[in-house]
C-alpha cells in the first residue's frame, strides 16, 4: 500500500472562491426610509434588530434585501453576512418575533437569501459610524 | 517553536485598514478572521495595538 503523500506545500486558496473585494449594488442598502403606513412600521420593527456581534441595526447592515406587506403578511427578503454567520439562528428568530409585535400583521415570512452577495458596501453610513463608534474599522 | 498557523495565509487578500482609535494608516493585517467571520485582526504600528476590521 503506497503511503500518504504528506502535504509539504501549505494552505492554497480554494478555487471556487474569489476573495476580491465585490462592487457596490445598485440597489442596495434598502433602509425603508421611503416607507409609509404598515411597511413603515415593519421597518422600524427591523431597525431594532441589531447583530448579536455588534450593537448594529441589521437594517445599518444592509442585511434588508427586501421588504413586503401585504393583507396582513409580511414577507422579509434579507442575507447575512457570511454564509456560515453563527447568529443566524438568532437574527432570523428575532427579525419573526419583533414584526409579530407590529399591529396588523398577522403572519412573517422569513426569506433568507443569498443573492446579491453582500458586501461592506452594502452597510449604510450610519452603520459605517455606529461600527466606528463600536471601535470596529470598516474596509473601505 | 511550532509552524505558523496555516489560516493565517488562508483568508484572501489583506485590505487596507485605517486604525479605528489613532487614525493610523500604518498598520498589519494579522490574521483573516477575528472573534466573527467579518471580522479580520490587525495590528496598529501607530499608537500599537491590535485593533478588528468589519468586511
Amino acid at each position: 500500500m503506497a503511503e500518504p503523500t504528506p502535504d509539504t506545500e501549505g494552505p492554497t486558496l480554494c478555487p471556487h472562491t474569489e476573495y476580491a473585494p465585490g462592487e457596490p449594488h445598485p440597489e442596495l442598502p434598502l433602509t425603508g426610509a421611503s416607507a409609509i403606513g404598515l411597511e413603515a412600521e415593519v421597518w422600524e420593527a427591523l431597525r431594532a434588530v441589531e447583530d448579536p456581534e455588534m450593537p448594529v441595526s441589521i437594517v445599518d447592515l444592509g442585511l434588508i434585501y427586501g421588504v413586503d406587506v401585504g393583507g396582513g403578511t409580511a414577507r422579509i427578503d434579507l442575507t447575512l453576512t457570511y454564509s456560515g454567520c453563527p447568529a443566524r439562528d438568532f437574527i432570523l428568530q428575532e427579525v419573526a418575533w419583533r414584526i409579530e409585535q407590529v399591529d396588523g400583521i398577522d403572519e412573517v415570512d422569513v426569506n433568507l437569501v443569498w443573492y446579491p452577495p453582500w458586501t461592506v458596501t452594502n452597510v449604510t453610513d450610519a452603520g459605517r459610524e455606529a461600527l466606528e463608534r463600536f471601535g470596529l474599522s470598516v474596509s473601505t | 517553536m511550532t509552524r505558523p498557523d496555516p489560516s493565517v495565509e488562508a483568508g484572501g487578500l489583506a485590505t487596507a485598514a485605517t486604525c479605528p482609535y489613532c487614525g493610523s494608516d500604518d498598520t498589519d493585517r494579522e490574521h483573516p478572521k477575528g472573534p466573527s467571520l467579518c471580522r479580520s485582526i490587525y495590528y496598529c504600528h501607530g499608537c500599537d495595538q491590535p485593533f478588528e476590521l468589519f468586511r
